[in-house]
């Protein structure tokens, strides 16, 4: 067929580009402070915790500053950044980008009263100078194992909402998946549990956070083959959405790479941890054993990363219909 | 209240550009940017070849997927049907382009709001028809009110067999396509 | 019960809480700015973005500065040629006022011809070196050696100079290099030309169309296109004969992929199944024609088979397209062409385009070609005094017997090189660019080079434009008065051109200039005695309109003018000299030339070659609009379409540059290739006009390439002096 259109713009044609690099790592480091609400939540819920599982005040610490980072890119990709007010003057039930808006303003609170909770006295005493807040901290304490347990529900409620946003674009068909948000939300909790492990000091910690990894892993990886088997399994659009991962074609080639990124880096951290968890260690973590720990969840790190670029990219590749 | 439709007759549509150039003029669009546009698409090989024409536009549907993902409000759908954009509130967030199936909105780059097709609003309030209809060479464009069966689109879209674009992502649109080809007597 | 989108409006304008102002259709620009108050103003004009002249109107704003600025453009729903409508171009008319490129203020060369080294003068200044230089010309080889190139509304008021100077060396392109030969063929056939501006093809009326070559919808004649989608939409049969698949084949019932140069044996053919099957108009034949037997003697040779091997089209599709004309007769029409400036033998093709017409009845029926109106126009010349015969005559007809009073630009051009039959030194250049105008650009430039002075009236600086020794700066269509223009359709009527806002920079009217010129020259009777406006009121007293009322209206008719179809007592006249339709032509036997049209073949490319053919874009003129803002963001550079199995043996991709070299060994700048199905194998196809060599246009400049350059070969209708211009072949150089 022989095409010819007059009047098309740039940014849809002839490929879509809307959003790039700064709505992915938004996407990414939204899903990794909310997978570090939850995981250090429960890193204080868990039975059987020492008290010097240290790692406790800097991953609630870390899970706003790095969602922070992430709005800022949010805001960087806003083309009219000084109208931002308006998403708190709306709220549309219907719009996912209004229950986000919402959402962050609610979790917010969340993640600085849980933070503030969890500091210990003496750390409190170096890191805030300022009266008001450090008596607001001591106040919180008490409610610490409250603010947890809350925690651990609006963590994950932020990774899901990363994904929900793009799965509701019924005009995108890589991204119209009701198993994206999923998706999203597994990558999330074990990025999550990712910087868990690096942060934290004591083997028990990550030892704790390698064998949650495991399972979040195995999860992710079979989400992802969901994810696509539904798409290969539904109707024409979808089932071309997902063709730039396998077609291999020169045009497509870096979506083929990052299938073959995830192909390395997911399995690979799941055997890397099972030999962690499966192995013997001593009473203190050799220097080998800690690199090959925080190996694997960089390799966890880079496949959440992947995810979160490929799909941002390649869903606007995906369409229906066009001139055919 | 009227329920406004376009009407599209592909069969008289001449590609003559008639129509981008006067809804440029019209609604003052920015350089390299159409809020309509002229498709040709010829099949076959020669000497055996079809071609078929036709505008495109901002559907104006009746299920809007860039009204459902607006945060602000700022897209949204009036009583007499059109979808137009509330500019004040816009954030430039961009998600109502990645949400046309139809990849009918821009972004107006001098001032960071997303633009489309208003089916020329400002002059329906002025009793005039959408200036690309005003001037469409070969009256392929028609427009009017659907609540009205009295009117020349309730009368074409009662009587001729139509489509719509993309009908199974389900948008809805206001936007009707008849004679696809023409008519080969 | 019947729907109208008048009742849609009322009721949209009053449900949307608006006032009642536009439900009527536009009667008035005064009524109009009222009824919509504020700072709003319309100004019914008619459009120059091509030479249709469409009623269009102007809408006016004042912008911040409190400055008139023209922010829209419409159709005149009043003015016939556009019906409420403007194409593309004419809605881009606002890009041409605003373009920054125009030529702003008089110029003088101060450097070499050609190097672009000017020095900006005052009027004053520019006028008097332009008089003193033309009396110097003058002095020394006598009036006659002055000479006019033009298109367009500026030629007009220069015409005047140059009679009143004692010169007729004038030339429009729009004989030799465009209609002239069609004109001059019907008129030796009907005594009429087919149409004034437009032709008089009653297309929305037709039953069956035929296009030969004309790509209407490309070709973007404004009614004229309006009518062809008007009977596409009811269904009416479409015969497109051309090379290629255009925008008129793709809406044809049948598509006739000619070979290129073969039209004559098609017509020809046609006519002999028409005759042999008797399928023709018998009575009307009877009544209005003459020579009737001489034709069926002289077509007999022209069977459908041979056709189908000269033409490579199917026989059954040619005995078809003739039984389809012959059964539907008379409400059919073989339409005319405008541009058939072809082969070198292009009268006699139209001769035959006009007698297929006239044996199938269609003079005067509906759906074939409606009679001209009967509008009578008083004349009126303003108190000029009358010209003196030129001391020696004109060359502008050469030695081709039926050439018309538009003049043959060639001529003209030949005769600056040669000198004889007396030199010509100075050219007036007005709102044409000659470089893309006239074939041959090697053939121009020689004549440039021998002339002792260059003048050039235009709006942009293009490349001719740019190698004139004084650059007087026209303003555009929209800054101006141009007078009352006679609208010849079904109706008579009368349009006009008045100025939407005052002349941006130092331009003005062409009528100025000329005027100012004539002042300076001595010749102040022929200059304008007040002011244009004032003139064209004068005029219409003359012609009995009221002035006023145009200026508000944009169009007047003339009542009781219309008489399209022949009825008992609307009898059609032939200004022949048998009075009657001339299927033999006694002026062309007498001047030896076929009195009935013969097919002779055109010669066919080399291997590797293919026959250059060249066309329109909806969204340009010619190349005048290609750096207009609009209207280049729509059509920036040409593309040469050739055919995918000839692309996939000379190994060329889609989009890919290439280069195209003449049989003459010229090379084209690069351009890009459209592999298509839509062409046939032994031709390529661009759009004309690109390919500007104009710095100072920053959009035009160097987008696509040229077709006038390739075209170096021409070929001269004999009998009207026209310049075929499709004898010319390229073969593809890929770019390393």
């Amino acid at each position: 067929m022989e095409l010819n259109i007059v009047g098309t713009n740039a940014i849809t044609y002839p490929a879509m580009h809307v959003w790039d690099w700064r709505v992915a790592i938004y996407l990414f480091l939204g899903g990794l402070s909310g997978g570090l609400m939850t995981m250090s939540a429960i890193n204080y819920l868990r039975p059987n915790r020492t008290p010097e599982s240290t790692c406790s005040w800097q991953i609630p610490v870390l899970a706003p500053i790095l969602l922070t980072i992430g709005l800022f890119f949010l805001n960087l990709d806003l083309e009219r950044k000084l109208n931002a007010f308006w998403f708190y003057l709306t709220f549309k039930p219907v719009s996912p980008m209004s229950w986000g808006a919402w959402i962050v303003l609610i979790i917010y609170p969340l993640m600085i009263l849980y933070a503030l909770a969890s500091l210990p006295k003496d750390v409190k005493g170096k890191i805030i100078t300022n009266p008001a807040i450090r008596n607001a901290a001591d106040t919180l304490q008490p409610y610490l194992l409250l603010l947890a347990k809350v925690n651990v529900i609006a963590g994950i409620i932020l990774a899901i909402y990363t994904g929900v946003l793009l799965s509701t674009l019924v005009a995108r068909p890589l991204w119209n998946s009701a198993i994206l948000p999923v998706l999203f939300l597994t990558s999330g909790m074990s990025a999550g549990a990712a910087v868990m492990i690096i942060v934290a000091q004591s083997k028990e910690v990550k030892l704790f956070f390698t064998k949650i990894d495991i399972w979040l892993i195995i999860t992710e990886v079979v989400v992802l083959l969901l994810f696509f088997y539904g798409h290969y399994t539904g109707d024409a659009a979808h089932r071309q959405a997902i063709m730039p991962f396998f077609s291999g074609s020169h045009e497509f080639f870096p979506y083929f790479l990052s299938i073959v990124a995830l192909g390395v880096c997911l399995p690979l951290a799941i055997v890397l941890k099972f030999l962690e968890v499966t192995g013997e260690h001593t009473e203190e973590l050799t220097t080998s054993g800690l690199l090959l720990m925080n190996a694997s969840a960089v390799l966890v790190l880079i496949g959440g990363a992947v995810i979160r670029f490929a799909i941002v990219y390649a869903g606007q590749l995906s369409g229906y219909g066009g001139y055919m | 209240m009227p329920r406004y439709v376009m009407v599209i007759d592909q069969s008289r549509c001449v590609a003559c550009m008639a129509c981008v150039v006067a809804c440029k003029r019209e609604n003052d669009v920015p350089a390299e940017h159409y809020r309509t546009r002229v498709v040709e698409m010829v099949r076959g090989e020669f000497p055996r070849l079809r071609s078929e024409m036709r505008s495109e536009l901002c559907n104006h549907c009746d299920n809007p997927p860039c009204v459902n993902i607006c945060p602000t409000g700022a897209s949204h759908k009036q009583a007499d049907g059109t979808v137009q954009i509330n500019r004040r509130k816009c954030v430039g967030c961009k998600a109502c382009i990645t949400a046309c199936p139809y990849d009918v909105r821009y972004i107006n780059e001098e001032h960071g709001y997303a633009d489309k097709c208003s089916f020329c609003q400002h002059r329906l309030k002025e009793g005039k028809e959408p200036a690309c209809v005003a001037t469409c060479i070969g009256r392929s464009r028609m427009f009017g009110d659907l609540d009205d069966p009295n009117s020349e689109v309730s009368q074409i879209l009662r009587e001729t067999s139509w489509r719509t674009l993309k009908p199974e992502v389900g948008t809805k649109p206001n936007v009707y396509y008849i004679n696809q080809f023409p008519r080969k007597s | 019960m019947a729907f109208s989108r008048r009742n849609f409006l009322k009721y949209a304008a009053m449900s949307a809480g608006g006032t009642l102002i536009a439900d009527t259709p536009f009667l008035s620009a005064r009524a109009r700015a009222e009824a919509e108050g504020g700072n709003v103003r319309y100004v019914p004009t008619s459009c120059e973005m091509c030479f249709w002249k469409c009623g269009a109107i102007a809408k006016v704003e004042k912008n911040k500065q409190g400055e008139d600025v023209v922010v829209k453009l419409e159709g005149n729903p009043l003015h016939p040629q556009s019906m409420g409508k403007l194409c593309a171009r004419g809605q881009a008319g606002i890009g041409q006022l605003y373009d920054e490129n125009r030529l702003k203020r008089p110029m003088i060369r101060t450097g070499e011809r050609g190097d672009g080294q000017y020095k900006e003068v005052s009027w004053e200044e520019a006028l008097n070196y332009a008089a003193d230089k033309l009396k110097a010309v003058i002095e020394k080889y006598g009036p006659e050696s002055i000479a006019m190139l033009s298109h367009g509304s500026p030629g007009d008021y220069f015409t005047n100079l140059l009679k009143a100077l004692g010169s007729g060396n004038i030339a429009f392109s729009s004989f030799a290099q465009c209609k002239g030969i069609r004109d001059a063929a019907w008129e030796l056939t009907f005594g009429h030309k087919p149409g004034s501006s437009c032709e008089r093809v009653d297309l929305k009326n037709s039953k069956v169309i035929v296009l030969l070559g004309t790509h209407l919808g490309e070709n973007m004649h404004n009614s004229q296109t309006q009518e062809f989608a008007e009977a596409v939409g009811h269904g009416a049969k479409i015969i497109c004969v051309d090379p290629r698949y255009s925008t008129a084949a793709s809406k044809a019932s049948l598509w006739l992929p000619i070979k290129p140069g073969t039209d004559t044996a098609l017509l020809l053919t046609w006519m002999n199944i028409i005759i042999s099957e008797e399928l023709y108009d018998k009575a009307y034949v009877e009544q209005y024609t003459v020579g009737f037997e001489q034709l069926k003697e002289s077509v007999k040779q022209y069977t459908p088979e041979w056709c189908a091997k000269e033409t490579d089209l199917q026989e059954a599709d040619i005995v078809a397209a003739a039984r389809d004309l012959g059964r539907y007769a008379p409400n059919v029409v073989i339409h005319p062409g405008r541009h058939v400036a072809w082969y070198g033998n292009d009268a006699q093709r139209s001769r035959a385009t006009a007698i297929l017409n006239a044996i199938l009845g269609t003079w005067g029926r509906p759906g074939g070609m409606w009679l001209p109106a009967k509008g009578k126009f008083a004349s009126f010349n303003d108190g000029y005094p009358k010209y003196s015969d030129p001391a020696k005559a004109p060359v502008i007809k050469g030695d081709y017997p039926f050439a018309g009073g538009e003049g043959l630009t060639q001529v003209v051009r030949d005769t600056t090189i040669t000198g004889q039959p007396y030199p010509i030194k100075a050219w007036f250049i007005c709102g044409t660019d000659a470089m893309k105008a006239l074939p041959d650009q090697r053939q121009t430039l020689k004549a440039i080079a021998n002339l002792d002075l260059m003048i050039a009236v235009d709006i942009l600086p293009s490349e001719t434009a740019m190698m004139a020794d004084i650059i007087l700066p026209e303003c555009t269509y929209l800054e101006r008065h141009d007078g009352l223009f006679k609208v010849e359709v079904r109706e008579a009527g009368v349009g006009l051109r008045q100025p939407a806002v005052e002349p941006m920079y130092d331009t003005k009217p062409a009528w100025w200039i000329a005027s100012e010129l004539c002042k300076k020259m001595g010749l102040a009777d022929f200059a304008v005695k007040d002011s244009w406006e004032a003139r064209m009121r004068r005029q219409a007293t003359a012609w009995g309109i009221d002035y006023d009322k145009l200026a508000d209206t944009g169009y007047v008719s003339l009542p009781d003018s219309a008489f399209p179809y022949i009825t008992a007592d609307n009898q059609p006249e032939f200004k022949t000299d048998s009075e009657k339709i001339e299927l033999f032509s006694k002026k062309l036997e007498e001047h030896n030339f076929d009195p009935v049209p013969k097919y002779e073949p055109t010669d066919e490319p080399e291997k590797g070659m293919y026959r250059l053919l060249y066309g329109r874009s909806p969204v340009h003129t010619f190349s005048r609009t290609i750096n207009d803002q609009w209207l280049w963001e729509l059509y920036k550079e040409n593309q040469v379409w050739l055919n995918k199995k000839e692309a996939e043996s000379l190994g060329v991709k889609d989009r890919q540059y290439v280069r195209l070299e003449n049989q003459d060994k010229v090379v084209s700048d690069p351009i890009q290739v459209k592999v298509t199905e839509r062409i046939r194998r032994d031709c390529v196809y661009m759009v004309h006009g690109f390919g500007h060599n104009a710095p100072r246009l920053s959009r035009a400049h160097k987008s696509g390439a040229d077709d006038q350059q390739l075209i170096t070969r021409y070929k001269v209708d004999p009998i009207t002096g026209g310049t075929g211009m499709r004898v010319n072949f390229v073969k593809i150089i890929k770019e390393a």
